[in-house]
């Protein structure tokens, strides 16, 4: 089963209401190696398995990340704030901002 | 009271007296007769010393105590590189006095920096984030495509912005003020970055931000464009900037990005849970206050709207988690305090246009009876 994504980005210096709400990236709409990367993302991070991110004061600009990930047999939410300490969490941030970015523009054309 | 035009003089280290200039002509001009005389003895006092110093720059031989006088006023300015990387603060490629290089982020980022220093010491007598010298640290090239820049609680970093939607982040001075800001605000108020409390905090360093950039230009209130990070966008996004003080609501309207949802009016208030309740987006609010005092009271924007501002972020009624109307009750008698009657009714006038009423009635100004110090804000009490 592929994976279904839900991914938004909160305040930030430059906070935007349109980045701010959940996009779904649905991995069976991808290409093959663009799948592949994201589920081999949320695999490195162990996003089912890891800790809760543990969440300090927040940082005045700092943005808050939600990352809900659903493989059809379990699903989970994490809430991440910037700066994220852990590469392979800050790697599949770093990916799913991208495909966001690229099917919010897709949509708005 | 710390700050009553009644005793305007303020001793921090027994070797010098300046008091912000714009102030004291004021109360000279229109205070009771003891604060007139008052403020002039410490006009007299302020000139005589920036006389001296201004001649001991001409004449390269200050006195020993002028030099002591000079040497608590230097920035001390280090830009890193954290080379792509999330490490902080990386790589240090420009120290305070050092000549500028290549790195056009470095630059912007040591001179936006130079710039804030400035305009907190000249205008407000404040010397670096902690009032105490605290030395500025900067970190560029922060991550990869890294769209953003945040304060750390120690220092200022940089992205690179992604190219797509931003470009570098060093380009705009305000926003380089907004960040060192926040670092004042941490100093002096503390104030919570959540719910109302976090829109003021947000708030105000969109007041310093601007009020730097208009500073540095030279603008008046009335010419000054009010925006923030003009010129962070790449031509993508349509948009002319990220806020806009004078007209919140109307930065940006992109397919991508959404439209600009700041409200500039308790009616538009935004109840989220995200952004920590909204902090960036309910900031319009009193953005705009802040914008409808100071275009009243005219000229430049830092010298009286800026001024009551400041004083506020340093009230010690002010609390962490001070609501808009304890916030606007508190500038409104710092206006009265410090700049008489008709500032007090602008001042008041712009919080009523965004629908805060501060009138005596509903005030409630926090603590006032209560009497509550921090023990470290004495350190600016009157001597
Ligand atoms: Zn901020």
């Amino acid at each position: 089963m592929s994976l279904q994504i839900d991914f938004g980005i909160e305040g930030g210096l430059a906070a935007f209401p349109g980045l701010a709400k959940p996009l779904r990236i649905d991995c069976a709409n991808l290409a093959k190696d663009e799948a592949g990367r994201i589920e081999a993302l949320v695999r490195r991070a162990d996003f089912f398995g890891r800790r809760e991110p543990a969440h300090a004061a927040p940082l005045p600009d700092a943005r808050t990340y939600t990352i809900g990930v659903d493989d059809g047999s379990q699903c989970r939410t994490l809430r991440l704030d910037e700066p994220i300490a852990d590469d392979a969490m800050r790697a599949l941030v770093a990916e799913l901002r991208e495909h966001a970015l690229r099917l919010r523009r897709a949509g708005a054309r | 009271m710390r700050n009553g035009p009644a005793a305007p003089q303020r001793h921090r280290c027994g070797c010098r007296a300046i008091v912000p200039p714009e102030l004291l002509r004021r109360i000279a001009q229109n205070g009771t007769k003891p604060q007139r005389e008052a403020a002039l003895a410490t006009l007299a006092t302020d000139h005589s010393l920036r006389f001296a110093r201004a001649t001991a720059q001409l004449t390269g031989g200050p006195p020993r105590r002028l030099a002591l006088v000079a040497a608590e006023f230097v920035p001390r300015r280090t830009v890193f590189d954290a080379g792509h990387r999330e490490a902080l603060p990386g790589t240090p490629v420009r120290a305070e006095g050092q000549r500028a290089g290549r790195d056009t982020e470095v630059n912007e980022a040591y001179d936006g920096l130079g710039a804030t220093f400035a305009f907190f010491a000249d205008v407000y007598d404040r010397n670096s984030i902690d009032d105490a010298g605290m030395p500025l640290d900067a970190s560029v090239h922060y991550s990869v495509r890294y769209d953003n820049a945040f304060w750390n609680g120690r220092q200022m970093v940089f992205g690179d912005g992604d190219g797509e939607i931003f470009n570098r982040f060093t380009a705009s001075l305000d926003v380089i003020g907004h960040e060192l800001a926040h670092g004042i605000t941490a100093d002096e108020a503390n104030l919570a970055y959540l719910g109302q409390a976090g829109a003021l905090n947000e708030s105000i360093s969109d007041v310093f931000g601007s009020l730097v950039k208009q500073y540095r230009l030279g603008q008046a209130a009335a010419e000054a464009d009010w925006l923030i990070g003009e010129g962070l966008f790449t031509r993508r996004v349509k948009g002319v900037a990220l806020r806009s003080m004078k007209a919140p609501g109307t930065a940006f309207d992109d397919p991508v990005l959404g439209k600009d949802d700041q409200p500039a009016t308790m009616a538009g208030y935004v109840h989220t849970t995200a952004d920590n309740g909204g902090v960036h987006t309910n900031s319009g609010i009193p953005n705009h206050a802040f914008y409808l005092a100071a275009v009243a009271l005219g000229g430049n924007a830092w010298d009286v709207a800026g001024h009551v501002w400041y004083e506020t972020l340093r009230d010690r009624h002010l609390r962490p988690n001070a609501t808009f109307r304890q916030f606007a009750a508190l500038t409104v008698r710092n206006a009265a305090q410090s700049f008489g009657a008709a500032a007090e009714r602008a001042v008041a006038t712009a919080w009523q246009d965004v629908g805060i009423d501060t009138s005596a009635r509903s005030r409630r100004v926090p603590g006032r009876t209560a009497g509550r110090a921090p023990a470290r804000r004495g350190r600016r009490g009157i001597a």
